[in-house]
């Protein structure tokens, strides 16, 4: 196991610095700079300026000065928030966006394995074809919409909750609902589907035939296979729902770390570009690291260490 | 089975149920309170960049820090700029050299005074090249400024010496009266000497944040809201009537308008679909804002070399039309290039006095077209591609009314591209757009500011045109210490630009807002930034 987790280390390394060099040298070849706004830019300012974030130098110069200061864990400063630091930025919204992610995260999975289990259990029965329903429109809504319609509905006409900004717990219902839509409705259709093909296993008739209680049947051997695919994907979803969302972020006004995905391009804020992608792949990477570790705890025949064994 | 499928459901439907309902309380606790405690609350749409004076050059820097600090002078009521940090001026007898008398009772926010020594510091910094401040130009009208800020001088050799603890000289490169104005800007705010120097992030926290105007930087959640307080340390306390103002921090335009619906904003900008409505039910307000909507030709680009082919492109575009049906936004259509609201030394304005330069005429489009066709030896037109930059509606709707328009008035078939902004900028910097989309929006309150844009080779002109005499009457506005002499040289040029087409304009910019019955006194600056001095709430 140590030695596995050790190869997996250096992998995720190389991983990380492949994705590293690639977005640095992607991102200097898209035209446009940060300092080309519309307005008045007089050739000495932006000398000065280029001069001062080192915009100046041979990209290779400005590569190797990157990666010496992404050693020491520095993603160097923001180019439009001028006076604060990547690491600032970072260390001020990703724990707010991993708040929000979390219930909204927490939320999604819970229901959405329920809603699967049950639309599988009622297999094309009424509830199932709600569930699968609201499924459908979880996925196809955009979150943007969700989220206006619910602004609108619930804070402006209802007025039982506030309508945006991050102060208490009040303020984070609706845009944990808003985000949690789409993960929920995912999870809850690849729930139905895996346990539609899990109850047909011939294990599971031999479950019933043992006289097993329906829940026990359900939760200890279903269910345990049911969830593999479910894993799987939980990697990808999780890195994403942790890190913020750009249009929840925006539309909630909620001070996460989401936006600069979107924004530092807009912007070519270029340290942000970098900060923003190193932090968020370091992230995936480790989770589908614990994903992999995941299956061999869910099902025992998963061996981590086959290859080395054959 | 069926007991436990139950639970389920119910599960699931009390988690999405008490999504719905727990905390019930009714929002809007701060309306409520700004009825005992006057305070007005505000949306700056976004965190600040810097509230570091030469930094943070954008208007969500520069609203809040308009309010934290002020200059030598404040713009009034009547934008004109009065006597603020200095109590009083002199200016010598060629128009070059102010010295300037701070307030005894000018004070920083911690108590100290503010000295002239502070702005001594302050706008050398602002110039220093290693302070990398995108506003350093600004500084230019001051003798000794650029060369330092190019390299080729020193801070000693800018002219901008404290006299002592409390008289300020500065010496221009020339008589601008309009100086007075530009100083308001924050650009040229004091700095506290001995806190930047000991603190070099001293303008990222609100308790190491140090500042001399009417409000006091009491709290600063990044990117989530900050609160002021009246500053009591501040001169003129006694005119502010605020307890405090909060800035919250909202990106979206339909989040902004429902939170001022329920109560938690005090004032709040337009979200574009609605703007027809609310101004047929009286509730938007409008005020002007020094700038110009208007459209670019590279004149290195066929068919646009020639004049009268440029001409008869702009004679077919219908301003009115725009404003009235296309950006409904009751924009004032533009028929020169200088925006409303500078006046001249007799009290005039300098966009009435100018009159309108261009007008609608389909006639006179067609038979400019003909001509300048003719001269090129062209039988048909050459292809014309109009480029607009993504990420705002308006940019798409107003180039498809004029793709209309060409066609309609001169039966001409112009295509349309976009382009990312950052792009779109880049590419019209080096030329490579034929006609393109452009705007400006005046970095201080003078003429002059639009027309030096379009000087030969000037970094604003992005047309490849230049003028000889164009560019003598700028340079002879720049220099003259006459007023009245130098409205005239600039009405000249205003003339030669709107003739010679290198650009049309379309309207001029303004700023549509809703706010609340209870509050007043906000003032809204044509050039400038919001000002919360005289801000009440009955």
């Amino acid at each position: 196991m140590l030695k596995y987790i050790g190869k997996r280390f250096i992998s995720m390394m190389i991983t990380i610095w492949v994705i590293v060099t690639l977005t640095f040298f992607l991102m200097h070849a898209i035209p446009g700079s940060p300092f080309n706004q519309e307005r008045n830019t007089n050739d000495t300012v932006r000398k000065n300026l280029e001069a001062h974030y080192h915009l100046d130098e041979n990209l290779f110069v400005q590569y190797g000065i990157y990666l010496k200061s992404l050693l020491q864990f520095d993603f160097g400063p923001s180019i439009k928030q001028s006076s604060t630091s990547v690491n600032e930025l970072l260390s001020r919204g990703f724990p707010i966006s991993f708040e929000l992610g979390s219930v909204a995260l927490l939320f999604s999975i819970v229901s959405g394995i329920a809603l699967g289990i049950f639309a599988a259990l009622r297999h094309n029965g009424v509830i199932d074809y709600g569930a699968m329903t609201l499924a459908v429109i979880g996925i196809s809504v955009p979150n943007f919409i969700m989220a206006t319609l619910l602004i609108q509905v619930v804070a402006v006409d209802l007025k039982l909750l506030p309508v945006a900004t991050w102060a208490s717990y009040k303020h984070m219902i609706l845009p944990a609902l808003a985000l949690s839509m789409s993960p929920l409705a995912i999870i809850a259709r690849l729930t139905r589907s895996s346990m539609l093909e899990v109850l047909t296993q011939d294990y599971i008739r031999t479950a019933r035939a043992k006289g097993l209680s329906p829940f026990k049947i359900v939760v200890k051997h279903a269910l345990r296979n049911a969830l593999l695919p479910v894993i799987t994907i939980l990697g990808t979803l999780v890195a994403a729902v942790l890190t913020g969302s750009f249009v929840i972020e925006k539309i909630f006004a909620i001070p996460g770390m989401g936006q600069y995905f979107v924004s530092s391009i807009n912007d070519r804020d270029y340290p942000v570009i970098m900060g923003t992608t190193v932090f968020y792949s370091t992230l995936l990477i480790f989770l589908l690291f614990l994903v992999d570790i995941a299956y061999g705890i869910i099902d025992p025949r998963i061996k981590l260490h086959k290859k080395e064994g054959e | 089975m069926k007991k436990w499928s139950v639970m389920l459901v119910a599960f699931v439907m009390i988690a999405m149920v008490a999504g719905c309902t727990t905390g019930a309380n009714p929002p809007g606790k701060e309306g409520d309170k700004s009825g005992k405690e006057k305070i007005v609350s505000l949306n700056n749409g976004n965190e600040p960049t810097s509230l570091d004076p030469p930094i943070g050059f954008d208007a969500i820097s520069y609203n809040p820090l308009n309010n934290l600090m002020e200059g030598l002078t404040r713009l009034g009521k009547n934008n004109e700029p009065e006597a603020a940090t200095a109590e009083k001026w002199e200016v010598s007898s060629d128009g070059k050299t102010y010295t300037f008398k701070i307030r005894e009772d000018a004070k920083w926010s911690d108590g100290k005074p503010v000295t002239a020594q502070d702005f001594e510091y302050a706008w050398k910094r602002v110039a220093d090249p290693k302070t990398a401040s995108p506003a350093a130009f600004l500084s230019y009208f001051i003798q000794g400024a650029e060369e330092f800020n190019t390299g080729k001088g020193s801070a000693q050799d800018m002219k901008v010496k404290a006299k002592d603890d409390k008289t300020l000289e500065v010496t221009l490169n020339s008589p601008q009266k309009y100086f007075l104005s530009v100083i308001s800007n924050p650009v040229f705010f004091p700095v506290p000497k001995e806190t930047v120097e000991k603190n070099k992030d001293w303008a990222k926290e609100a308790n190491t944040f140090v500042g001399n105007g009417p409000f006091k930087l009491a709290e600063w959640k990044h990117k989530d809201q900050m609160k002021m307080v009246k500053n009591n340390n501040y001169w003129d306390a006694k005119s502010v009537k605020l307890d405090g103002v909060v800035w919250k921090m909202i990106g979206d335009s339909n989040t902004e308008y429902q939170m001022f619906q329920t109560g938690e904003l005090s004032t709040s900008g337009i979200p574009a679909d609605l703007s027809e409505k609310l101004f047929k039910e009286g509730k938007a307000k409008v005020e002007d804002q020094s700038g110009t909507y208007f459209f670019r030709f590279n004149v290195k680009m066929k068919p646009f070399q020639n004049k009268n082919i440029r001409k008869a492109f702009s004679l077919a575009v219908n301003q009115e039309d725009i404003v009235n049906y296309v950006t409904k936004n009751k924009e004032k259509p533009a028929h020169g290039f200088v925006a409303y609201g500078f006046n001249d030394p007799a009290g005039g304005d300098f966009r009435e006095i100018g009159s309108d330069l261009i007008k609608p005429d389909k006639e006179k489009a067609k038979e400019l077209l003909q001509k300048g066709m003719k001269e090129e030896g062209y039988d048909r037109l050459p292809p014309v591609t109009l480029t607009y930059s993504t990420g705002d509606d308006t940019h798409k709707k107003i180039a498809e009314a004029l793709q209309e328009m060409f066609k309609e008035n001169l039966g001409v078939n112009v295509k349309l591209a976009s382009l990312e902004a950052n792009v779109f900028s880049t590419d019209q910097k080096a030329l490579k757009l034929q006609f393109s989309r452009s705007s400006f929006l005046a970095d201080y309150a003078d003429p002059i500011n639009f027309l030096e844009s379009f000087v030969t080779d000037s970094p604003m002109n992005r047309t490849g045109w230049g003028n000889k005499e164009y560019d003598k009457l700028i340079a002879s506005a720049k220099k003259e210490g006459d007023e009245k002499k130098r409205f005239e040289d600039m009405h000249k040029a205003e003339k030669i630009l709107i003739d010679e087409a290198p650009i049309f304009p379309l309207y001029f910019y303004n700023q549509v807002y809703l706010q609340n019955e209870n509050v007043t006194g906000i003032v809204r600056h044509p050039v400038g930034y919001l000002e919360l001095k005289w801000a009440d709430v009955k």
